[in-house]
C-alpha cells in the first residue's frame, strides 16, 4: 500500500491553507499540502489554467504569485494537486490517517496534525427556474471570467448580496457585456451608521469597492438596492425573469413584481463553508447563521475540539480573504509548534501580532456577514413544483410530503424522499431542504433555534464521488 | 486545438475546461435529467455535479473540473432528449 507520514498534513490550497503551509515550513517541519483543483489558490487567487486563454478582464494578483512561489521553493512542503480527501479517522498515538484520492498523491497519509483549509462555495438559493441553463453561481462566473475569459451571457441579470457580487458584476461590464445588478440589502441598510463605523480604517476595501462601483456605473444598465430575483422562465434557457422587491426580512412584497429580459442570471448570496472533513472528524461546532451556519469551535491558535486539528478560513466561518490567510498562519505555527513540542509561551509570544491583526479584520468581516446574510423570506421563493435537491429531483412538495407523513429531521426526510443521495451528497440542497421543511411562515425570533432542530445530513465517507478503482486503491 | 461535442468539431484553447469550451461554442445544456429537464453548468467549481457530461466514453464526468485535450469526444445532451 502507498503509505506516507508527515508533520503536518494542510488540506485546501487557497489562502488560509497556502499561509498554513508556508507559516509550517518556515518552522521547518514536513508538510503535505492537498488540494482538489489543478492549480493552487482556490477560488480566491485563483489563476488561469492557461495564459493565451485569458483576456484582461480581471488583474493580476502579484502577492498571490508570491506566496505561491514561496511555498513551491520550500523543500519540506509536498505539494499534492488535483487530490481529494475522502475520509480522515483518528491513527495510533495521536496521530490522524487521511485517504486520498489523486494522481501523486498516496493513497493514505499518516500526519501528526491537520490543518483543515477546505474553503467554501456558493450559497444555493432555490427559486423557480433556477435549475435551468444560464443560471449560475457567482463563483462560476468568476471562474469562468478569471480562469477562461469566457462570458456567461450577453445580457447578464445579478441577484444576490454583498462584495462578491458586485466584484463579479464590475468584472463581467468590463468584459463587455450588458450587466443588471440587483442587490438584496437595501440602500438605507447599507448605509445605515453601522455600515459606516465598520469601514472606520478599511481603506484597502473603500478603494475596491469604488473601483467595483466606477466599473457598475460605466457599464450597467441597471443597479437597485432592495431588490431580488424570484423566478427564471424558460424551458430549457433564461428567457424571461421576474424580479421584485424585498422587505426588511427578505420576502417578496407582492404585487412589485416586474418582468425583465436576460439571457444569463447570477446568484450570489455569499458562501455555505466547506467543513465535511471537520464534522467526519467530530469537531465540536456552534451556529452562527451570519457565518455560513454550522461552525466548529475553535481555540485561539485556530485549534478545534480534536488535539492537533485546525480549521481555518472559510471552512471555519465565511470572513474572507484577509482572515483566512491570518488565520492560516497561526494555525500553521501553532501546528508546527505542537509537533515540535515547543513552549505555550514561546508560541504565544509568535502568534500575539497575527492574532492582533486579526481581531480588527475579522470585526469587518463580522459587519459583512450581519449585514449581507439572507433573511428568512429568501428560502419561502419556492413553489410546490420547484426542484429543491437537483441531482435526485425532489421537489417542495415531496418535502412537505415527507413532513406531513412524520419526517422531524433532515436525515429523515432524506430516507423518505432520497434528497441528498446524489452526487452533491447534500451540499447544494441541503440547507435549502431545512428552509423548505420549516412552517410556512415561523416566526423570526424563533427561526434559527428551529432550522438547528431540524439537524443536517450526517456526513460519512467518501465526501464526494470515487471511482471503485480508487476505493480499491485506498 | 479542436474538441468534438457530438461528433462536430469544436474549436478550444489549451487549458480549458470542458465547460468552458461547451459555453464558447454556444452550447448550454450539458444534459437531460431522469425526468427530462435541462441541466447545465451551475456552481462552477466542482461542487454541485449538474454539469456532468461524458468525456472519452466515460460518463457523468464533471465539465467545469476536466480540461480539454486535442481530439477529446465530448457527448452532451441532444435535442431530443438523449444524452
Amino acid at each position: 500500500m502507498n503509505h506516507l507520514r508527515v508533520d503536518i498534513a494542510v488540506v485546501g490550497a487557497g489562502p488560509a491553507g497556502l499561509q498554513a503551509a508556508l507559516a509550517a515550513a518556515e518552522a521547518r517541519v514536513r508538510v503535505a499540502l492537498i488540494d482538489r483543483y489543478p492549480r493552487p489558490g482556490g477560488q480566491y487567487f485563483r489563476q488561469p489554467r492557461s495564459e493565451p486563454a485569458l483576456a484582461s478582464a480581471v488583474a493580476r494578483q502579484p502577492k498571490a504569485q508570491a506566496l505561491f512561489q514561496r511555498v513551491h521553493r520550500a523543500e519540506n512542503v509536498v505539494y499534492w494537486p488535483e487530490t481529494g480527501v475522502w475520509a480522515a479517522f483518528p491513527s495510533d498515538g495521536d496521530e490522524w490517517l487521511l485517504a486520498l484520492d489523486g494522481p501523486d498523491a498516496p493513497a493514505r497519509l499518516v500526519a501528526r496534525s491537520l490543518v483543515l483549509a477546505t474553503g467554501a462555495y456558493d450559497r444555493p438559493i432555490a427559486f423557480p427556474g433556477w435549475t435551468t441553463p444560464g443560471v449560475y453561481t457567482a463563483g462560476a462566473v468568476q471562474t469562468l471570467l478569471k480562469s477562461e475569459g469566457v462570458l456567461p451571457g450577453r445580457r447578464v441579470l445579478f441577484t444576490g448580496s454583498g462584495p462578491l457580487q458586485w466584484a463579479v458584476a464590475a468584472a463581467v461590464a468590463d468584459a463587455g457585456a450588458e450587466v443588471i445588478l440587483l442587490e438584496a440589502v437595501s440602500r438605507a441598510r447599507l448605509f445605515s451608521l453601522s455600515g459606516l463605523l465598520a469601514l472606520w480604517r478599511q481603506g484597502e476595501r473603500l478603494r475596491e469597492a469604488r473601483a467595483y462601483w466606477r466599473s457598475l456605473r460605466r457599464g450597467a444598465a441597471e443597479i437597485r438596492f432592495g431588490w431580488a430575483v424570484v423566478e427564471v422562465r424558460g424551458e430549457a434557457e433564461v428567457e424571461e425573469v421576474i424580479i421584485a422587491r424585498l422587505d426588511d426580512q427578505w420576502r417578496p412584497i407582492a404585487g412589485t413584481e416586474a418582468s425583465w429580459a436576460a439571457d444569463a442570471v447570477v446568484i450570489g448570496y455569499g458562501f455555505l463553508p466547506e467543513n465535511r472533513l471537520a464534522q467526519l472528524l467530530g469537531c465540536a461546532e456552534d451556529f452562527a447563521p451570519h457565518l455560513g451556519g454550522y461552525i466548529p469551535r475553535r481555540d485561539e491558535t485556530m485549534q478545534c475540539s480534536l488535539p492537533g486539528v485546525y480549521v481555518v478560513g472559510d471552512a471555519a466561518g465565511i470572513r474572507g480573504a484577509d482572515v483566512a490567510q491570518l488565520e492560516g498562519r497561526i494555525a500553521g505555527l501553532a501546528a508546527a509548534a505542537r509537533v515540535q513540542a515547543r513552549s505555550a509561551v514561546s508560541l504565544q509570544a509568535a502568534l500575539r501580532p497575527y492574532q492582533i491583526s486579526l481581531a480588527q479584520t475579522r470585526r469587518f468581516a463580522h459587519w459583512l456577514g450581519r449585514t449581507f446574510t439572507p433573511g428568512p423570506g429568501l428560502y419561502r421563493l419556492a413553489r410546490d413544483d420547484t426542484t429543491l435537491c437537483r441531482c435526485e429531483e425532489v421537489r417542495l412538495a415531496d418535502v412537505r410530503a415527507a413532513v406531513a407523513n412524520g419526517a422531524g429531521s433532515l436525515d429523515e426526510v432524506k430516507a423518505m424522499t432520497r434528497a441528498g443521495m446524489g452526487y452533491c451528497q447534500g451540499r447544494i440542497c441541503g440547507e435549502i431542504l431545512v428552509h423548505g421543511m420549516m412552517r410556512s411562515n415561523p416566526p423570526t425570533s424563533t427561526y434559527w433555534r428551529e432550522f438547528q432542530r431540524l439537524g443536517r445530513f450526517r456526513v460519512r465517507p467518501p465526501l464526494f464521488p470515487l471511482t471503485l478503482q480508487s476505493l480499491a486503491q485506498g | 486545438m479542436t474538441i468534438f461535442v457530438n461528433g462536430e468539431p469544436v474549436a478550444a484553447h489549451e487549458g480549458q475546461s470542458v465547460a468552458a469550451a461547451l459555453l464558447s461554442a454556444g452550447r448550454r445544456i450539458f444534459r437531460r435529467t431522469r425526468l427530462g429537464a435541462a441541466r447545465g453548468l451551475f456552481c462552477g467549481i466542482g461542487v454541485c455535479y449538474d454539469c456532468l457530461v461524458t468525456i472519452d466514453g466515460l460518463p457523468n464526468r464533471r465539465a467545469c473540473m476536466a480540461s480539454v485535450r486535442e481530439g477529446m469526444r465530448v457527448k452532451i445532451a441532444t435535442a431530443n432528449h438523449e444524452q
